[in-house]
């Protein structure tokens, strides 16, 4: 979605410190310049296909379908990528304008780690230097996905201020961002920021939307009545939606994070029911969540990829314009739509796309039995075992990891014994 | 002129170089940074920029990103803050004070009901380092409005288009970032090769009819008299909170002498 002067309605924009005037202004012109090159376009391409598996399956549920009775199911498999989610998309093209630019150096903010890790792989296939910034509770939450990262070459950076979060690892990712400017890039993992992040993010994630209209008629002769995409920062949305947005009959409906409940603290719902008010921070206007006093607010999910406080500029206009509709999911809905999934169809959702299934399944009943609807599944879940074992209480994960830990090596010395 | 730049050409008269020293308001308590406040302009410092916190300050690095979270931990209010820096004005009309913060609690208070209340309460400049000044047209109209300014920076690294335009619309001051980076020690200080200060500082004054305040990184004696005859005010802000933090108001007080004695 074009945007005008990096606004959209009265979103969006650029309020950074002036430190990163010209940096900003040379991703905005390198940016310009590379979406309209053809080269640069079949590279990417090309790296979209042979790295990440593109074109991602559209897969109809049958089982499901047939379960609610309802609107015909379909998902669109963004899990099916390399990294299993949508996120190698944007950094795939980041990664090459990095290239393009000359630069050596990437940094990059994460809160579930899936940007983080998609950054890393990237970075090392690109042969680029990374950085990571992490919130100090996140990397204990989400630790396999540090490990990875490490694995890969990164420098993960714990931050401990504020609450040691992802709002906290974006803060810290721009005071970096302030100092290394002139050989780093700082490449977000969503469609947030300043401009031209929200747009570029959106034009590489539009490949979602763009392989759906293709499919969608080659499947089943029109395009579909409704799509789903859970809303976190807002990429996987846009890339679904945006290239719908001209057609007038497409409906979109967006699901926020319900998280424990409504008071604030215990979800993150920005777009709906008055719960995020409009404000200016992180170097870009959205609507946050925030006390009266305009300060940023802790958020909660059971999905950290959705686990943020503001959202994507151009997510925040379409709902205001009603163009999308929002609604939210409760983390109890979600891991009731995951597992039914796993059952029903034998595919294992990201959290974070559970939350779209959830919106989707609980209109899909009431829905005509001849209508088509897509719902994005941004991840896969092997990255929440963790978190699902303990949802749904499962009895034998704790004996495992117990011991897992009385077998594992604790100090050198024990290496040593091991190996002699 | 402006009352800030006219004000600072005065007392550019008796001083080489005047002294800003930065508090956190609210940190470690809002009893706390007033009595500091008090202090420093007791001690005689020309200026205080007062940071008004915010949850999530991007251009400061952990010293101030520290305090500024600390503070958050009490109900802070924008109006209150600038009624009790109006009586620390009143009391002591040989110093002035700034207030600087981020857009967010700002944008929330109101940009034209801060530039009036800051005007009724003698606070003449205000400073927002996340508002560009392509996006202020209101904020300038409601400083002009109220005859305070609006303290615009620059950068080693902004074009010399660009800083030729600010530095035509600076009025109070232009503060003059002296590195790549965020405020005081950290890992994010910058590392790129840079002009030298003397020739980054000469560049500005070729386009700059406002006084000239220069900040970030400073914490010695050496740097303050690297300063003088080539700007009006240098910016003490982390080194001062790190003193603080360390001895308390009598340290800080110690190396307010050692760098302006």
């Amino acid at each position: 979605m074009q945007s005008e002067n990096g606004f959209y309605g009265q979103y969006g924009g650029s309020y950074i410190p002036e430190i990163l005037y010209s940096s900003q202004q040379q991703i905005l012109h390198a940016f310009e310049e590379a979406k309209n090159d053809p080269e640069f376009l079949a590279e990417l391409n090309k790296q979209w296909q042979q790295f990440s598996g593109r074109p991602t399956p559209l897969t109809f549920c049958a089982n499901l379908t047939e379960h609610f009775g309802g609107a015909q199911i379909y998902l669109k498999r963004e899990d099916l990528n390399h990294s299993g989610a949508h996120k190698m998309n944007n950094v795939i093209g980041q990664g090459l304008l990095v290239k393009r630019m000359g630069k050596k150096r990437v940094i990059a903010e994460t809160g579930a780690g899936q940007h983080g890790i998609a950054t890393a792989l990237v970075a090392a296939r690109l042969g680029l230097e990374c950085t990571i910034y992490m919130g100090a509770k996140d990397i204990e939450r989400q630790y396999p996905n540090v490990f990875w990262m490490k694995q890969l070459g990164a420098t993960v950076v714990p931050v401990t201020t504020g609450a040691q979060t992802l709002r906290d690892a974006l803060d810290e990712a721009l005071r970096d961002w302030s100092s290394s400017h002139e050989e780093s890039h700082y490449l977000i993992g969503t469609s947030c920021g300043c401009a031209p992040f929200p747009e570029m993010v959106a034009f590489f994630q539009s490949v979602i939307g763009n392989e759906v209209r293709e499919q969608s008629v080659a499947q089943f002769g029109q395009f579909p009545d409704r799509l789903y995409a859970c809303v976190g920062g807002g990429s996987n949305a846009c890339g679904l939606f945006l290239p719908f947005l001209d057609d007038k009959d497409v409906e979109m409906v967006g699901v926020e994070a319900g998280g424990k409940g409504l008071e604030l603290g215990e979800h993150s719902i920005r777009l709906s029911h008055n719960l995020g008010q409009p404000g200016i921070a992180q170097g870009f206007a959205t609507m946050f969540l925030q006390d009266n006093a305009g300060q940023l607010q802790e958020t909660h999910s059971i999905a950290a990829g959705l686990d943020y406080v503001g959202v994507s500029p151009i997510i925040a206009h379409l709902a205001e314009t009603g163009r999308l509709k929002m609604t939210y999911a409760m983390d109890d809905d979600v891991i009731a739509a995951c597992t039914l999934l796993l059952k029903k169809e034998g595919i294992i959702p990201a959290l974070e796309s559970s939350h779209a299934l959830a919106g989707a399944f609980k209109d899909a009943p009431n829905l005509p039995k001849d209508s088509k609807i897509v719902i994005n599944l941004s991840g896969r879940g092997d990255k929440d075992i963790f978190n699902v074992a303990k949802a749904v209480q499962d009895e034998t994960f704790p004996q495992f990891l117990t011991d897992y830990l009385a077998a594992y090596p604790t100090n050198h010395a024990d290496n040593e014994e091991q190996k002699a | 002129m402006s009352q800030l730049a006219t004000f600072i050409e005065e007392k550019r008269q008796q001083k080489t170089i005047l002294s800003m020293t930065h508090v956190v308001y609210g940190y470690p308590s809002v009893e706390e940074s007033l009595s500091w406040m008090e202090r420093l302009m007791q001690e005689g410092v020309d200026f205080i920029e007062v940071q008004f916190p915010f949850s999530d300050p991007v251009a400061d690095g952990p010293s101030i990103v520290a305090a500024c979270h600390k503070a958050l931990e009490q109900d802070l209010n924008v109006d209150t803050c600038l009624s009790q820096l109006g009586k620390l004005a009143k009391n002591f009309p040989d110093s002035r004070i700034v207030l600087m913060s981020y857009l967010n609690p700002m944008y929330r208070f109101g940009l034209d009901k801060l530039a009036k209340r800051a005007a009724e309460e003698n606070i003449l400049g205000l400073i927002l380092p996340d508002l560009p000044i392509e996006q202020a047209a209101t904020y300038q109209a409601a400083c002009k409005t109220n005859h305070i300014d609006p303290v615009w920076l620059v950068t080693p690294v902004t074009p010399p288009e660009r800083l030729a335009m600010l530095a035509s619309q600076a009025s109070g001051f232009l503060y003059c970032v002296a590195r790549s980076g965020v405020t005081g020690h950290s890992s994010h200080e910058g590392k790129a090769k840079q002009t030298s200060l003397d020739d980054y500082l000469a560049q500005i004054k070729q386009h700059a009819s406002a006084p000239m305040g220069v900040g970030f990184g400073l914490r010695e004696r050496a740097q303050i008299e690297q300063l003088i005859g080539k700007a009006d005010i240098a910016i003490l802000g982390s080194a001062l909170l790190d003193a603080y933090n360390q001895g308390g108001q009598e340290a800080g007080i110690k190396l307010i002498k050692d760098l302006f004695h």
